[in-house]
């Protein structure tokens, strides 16, 4: 066995340390260059601070970065959070209330203005200030609050230096989740002066590999190489990577089928949404390893019921639905598509632990509605028009009639559905059709969002049950408050179980999602991130 | 012995072989679509929008699932299972296809039927008023019908749609609920007005110049009774030819607006949302397009050839048409006093 000499010996580990750097810096491995094109069914939000959906933040997970991030990694490794625009993960205190960061050196904004550390408090008013769906996620920072009121202004618990790049965050408590939080784009650094309203027609200066540009509301926007990248980022965050495709022209193409149509017939390159369940035998058939590949998702679809009002006002007319939907059913809407489950923690979740409350049974539910008598039977059903959503919104109505309700169902089109349900002056918010892909890979980012009191807001509202059980907050903020463990995580399970059986919605399972890719890319380097789904710095053509 | 008007017209529509199929055609699908609660309960024990996806029936004596575990409906099994699922099922639900068809036909022609009443009898309105008061009054309804004529009927009924498929309707007491199947009544009605307005104000303003409405202000007839009982008896035959004419653009319309999703509202059944949610499955069950469409293509010949023949009967001379595709209207027309 030989033994290489110390030049050559050196000469190989320079040569790797070379190419393994710029393996992760500028993603030169792989063929560079070239448009690639991509289909969304919806037009997403585009501003950082108010974007709230797997299309938004698969949007710009490429665009802006929160100090911390998350891997560029398939499957349990992405879901990893790892330092974005800070230096390296947070020093935080024994108290655990104190969070510390460093901003890395010589960033800058892609129109050249440097970034600060102060940006990041800037930013986080901007999030209250937009009234984003992700601030109460933030509102456990001291301060927070009394900025929200107007009683401060500024948030006092977030100190910042800009000639060392030291930012330190003050919680009122000890938080579980916070280190997720930060990586989520809510926090993503946008430059100060960014206008206190949506700007997702005129997104701000990017940090991330790409700048989003040419943005045609409802219709399309495109993503061309952020000029201070290569000149300033790259060199600072050489762990993230640059991505391969010189510009990404996205289209909204609302017609499924026709997203389909359009990868096979190489006109788009990805499709952003699940194959339409009508298509998905076909595709697995013709296409199943070579551009096609099944991909899983940490999610709950449920209907949700309101239970501020009847005749969701009574648990037992809401345990009488969950009775009423059938998961097998919703199975086939989906062509199986879906893995059936009650609960509000979907299988890969810590903390799932897979229990059967309301097996389904019609004729009980029928029993329960008669028993409870409910003093409005006349409800309106809200479904989106996506399908097989829409389908699934269909279904729910026939059976909510057919255990004795008077449904009407209203399907609105993707582009407005949540910001419709989540506007408390919209009428007749009775019950409807959502879903909820994981934030950050906590079990708490199915119940504070979806499911505690405070989360219920006038607008952009996630807790479409507003459902608000003090005990159970009491339950949601105590293990929020600690790092995950077994114990946690079983505590985690009895939360679960505790909400399912006031049953604010009714769960029916968690979505398998697919990658369809066209024939000139080269699906196997294609990155599935479980948050951010499809990553656009990972598309390279062959 | 001299014939009367009516009798004439009888006398050529029944020498019309044509029409007379036409005419028999769509009492059949009149027929066919009245039977619906009929074989709904009857045979098909389903309702029409009754899901079944999990369910199973014996076709020819073997089990068989309505959904298969992919997705994929079944197909016609024809009198297989007694009449259930005779077309087979029409999607992911699982709902009988036959009984969607049947009601689904229902909806359209009351929307078809309802929507040519209502813009037949603002038109006439508007035509007496404008044709008969003349001066300003026929100024201001001419150039309102002008503004509703100059945009494609299309465009403006799924603008119309749009903007009320989410709140529905509120004016002043009159309060639509949206999903109701009268929005896209009163949508297709008010299009489809100064289509059937124009040509009959044209030919109000003729007759208004007969001797016989000089005798009858001569006789101190008023406004009233000059429009509805001389002049309204005189617009009939125009008026029942536009009727079926605009009866057959209506279901059509119904059909585009439910396609794109501002007309009959989900679940409930027209032949337009049928090949919308039909078109799906393009790929594996083309029946489910298929079928409504035929459906509406026949519906609609059957009443295009009978009013074409109605019109030829009742007034060999005219040449009337009701050209909207193109958004022009030739008035060619006689009047006959």
């Amino acid at each position: 066995m030989k033994k290489l000499g110390v030049i050559p010996a050196m000469i190989v580990l320079t040569v790797a340390a070379v190419l393994g750097l710029a393996a992760c810096g500028s993603s030169s491995d792989g063929k560079k260059g070239g448009t690639l094109t991509v289909s969304y069914a919806s037009f997403p939000e585009l501003d950082p601070q108010l974007s709230y959906s797997s299309e938004g933040w698969s949007a710009i997970y490429n665009t802006y970065i929160p100090l911390l991030t998350y891997a560029h990694a398939d499957g349990p490794a992405g879901s990893e959070v790892v330092p974005g625009l800070a230096e390296d993960l947070p020093t935080i205190s024994e108290d655990e209330k104190t969070y510390t960061l460093k901003l890395r050196k010589g960033l800058k904004y892609s129109d050249g203005t440097p970034v600060k550390a102060s940006d990041f408090r800037s930013t986080v008013e901007r999030l209250f200030e937009v009234e984003s769906g992700g601030s109460p996620f933030y509102s456990d920072i001291v301060g927070a609050e009394d900025f929200l009121e107007g009683k401060a202004d500024s948030i006092s618990g977030i100190t910042t230096d800009d000639a060392s790049g030291e930012i330190t965050i003050e919680l009122n408590g000890p938080s579980g989740t916070f280190v997720n939080e930060l990586a989520m784009p809510f926090v993503a650094l946008v430059p100060p002066g960014t206008p206190a309203k949506p700007v997702n027609n005129t997104p701000p200066p990017a940090t991330g590999p790409y700048e989003l540009t040419d943005v045609k509301p409802g219709r399309s926007w495109s993503y061309a190489r952020n000029p201070q990248w290569e000149k300033a980022n790259a060199g600072a965050m050489p762990d993230l990577p640059g991505g391969h495709v010189d510009k990404i022209e996205v289209t909204v193409v609302s017609n499924q089928s026709t997203q389909v149509n359009d990868v096979e017939q190489g006109k788009a390159n990805w499709m952003f949404d699940p194959i339409p369940p009508d298509r998905i035998a076909e595709i697995k058939q013709r296409y199943d390893g070579t551009q096609y590949r099944p991909e899983s998702s940490i999610s709950t679809y449920f209907f949700w019921v309101n239970t501020t009002r009847p005749p969701f006002d009574d648990v037992q007319v809401r345990q009488a639905v969950n009775h009423a939907v059938d998961p097998a059913a919703l199975e086939r809407i989906y062509a199986g598509e879906i893995i059936p489950s009650q609960q509000i923690l979907p299988p890969d979740m810590p903390g799932y632990e897979k229990f059967e409350l309301y097996p389904h049974d019609v004729a009980k539910a029928k029993a329960m509605i008669e028993q409870a008598d409910p003093a409005d039977r006349e409800i309106t059903v809200w479904t989106i028009a996506l399908d097989p959503n829409d389908v699934a919104g269909e279904y729910y109505e026939s059976i909510l009639d057919e255990i004795g309700f008077d449904a009407t169902l209203k399907t609105v089109n993707p582009d407005n559905y949540f910001t419709l349900i989540g506007n408390e002056s919209t009428p007749d918010l009775d019950t409807g059709w959502a879903n909820w892909f994981e934030d950050y890979p906590h079990p708490n980012d199915f119940f504070e969002p979806l499911l505690a009191g405070t989360s219920i807001a006038p607008t952009n509202n996630t807790n479409l049950a507003r459902f608000a059980d003090p005990k159970l907050d009491a339950k949601m903020t105590e293990l929020g408050a600690e790092p995950l463990s077994p114990e946690i995580e079983t505590g985690y399970a009895e939360l679960d179980k505790a909400y399912m059986e006031q049953a604010p919605w009714a769960p029916y399972g968690s979505r398998r999602l697919s990658l369809f890719v066209s024939d000139d890319i080269d699906m196997e380097n294609v990155i599935w991130n479980p948050t951010f789904s499809g990553d656009l710095t990972s598309f390279q053509f062959k | 012995m001299s014939r009367g008007p009516a009798s004439l017209a009888w006398r050529r529509l029944r020498g019309n072989r044509v029409a007379l199929a036409a005419a028999a055609l769509f009492v059949l699908i009149v027929v066919f679509c009245l039977a619906a609660p009929l074989w709904s309960s009857g045979v098909a024990e389903s309702g029409p929008n009754a899901t079944h996806t999990v369910e199973k029936i014996e076709v020819d004596g073997q089990q068989r699932e309505v959904v298969s575990p992919d997705g994929t409906p079944i197909g016609p099994v024809w009198f297989g299972a007694g009449g259930k699922f005779f077309l087979g099922a029409d999607g992911r639900l699982g709902r009988d296809e036959m009984v969607r068809l049947m009601y689904g036909g229902r909806t359209s022609l009351i929307v078809g039927f309802s929507a040519g009443l209502l813009a037949t009898l603002l038109a006439v309105a508007a035509a007496l008023l404008a044709g008969y008061y003349r001066g300003r009054t026929d100024t201001a309804i001419a150039r309102l019908l002008d503004l509703a004529w100059s945009f494609p009927v299309l465009l403006l009924a799924i603008a119309l749609g749009a903007a009320l498929a989410a709140g529905g309707l509120k004016l002043g007491p009159i309060e639509i609920q949206s999903g109701s199947i009268l929005l896209p009544i009163l949508i297709i009605g008010l299009v489809y007005t100064p289509y059937v307005a124009r040509p009959l104000r044209g030919e109000v303003l003729a007759l208004r110049e007969k001797e016989f409405m000089e005798a009858a202000t001569a006789q101190g007839a008023g406004p009233a009774r000059l429009m509805l009982r001389e002049l309204l008896p005189n617009l009939w035959s125009t008026i029942v030819v536009f009727f079926t004419l605009v009866v057959a653009q209506s279901l059509l319309l119904e059909a585009a607006l439910s396609y794109v999703g501002v007309g009959v509202q989900a679940p409930d059944p027209s032949w337009g949302a049928m090949i919308s949610s039909g078109f799906k499955l393009l790929y594996t069950s083309p029946l489910l397009t298929i079928l409504p469409g035929a459906m509406i293509l026949l519906t609609v010949l059957s009443l295009n050839v009978f009013g074409d023949a109605l019109r030829d009967a009742l007034d060999p001379r005219s040449r009337a048409d009701l050209e909207v595709h193109t958004g022009s209207y030739e008035p060619e027309r006689e009047v006959v006093a």
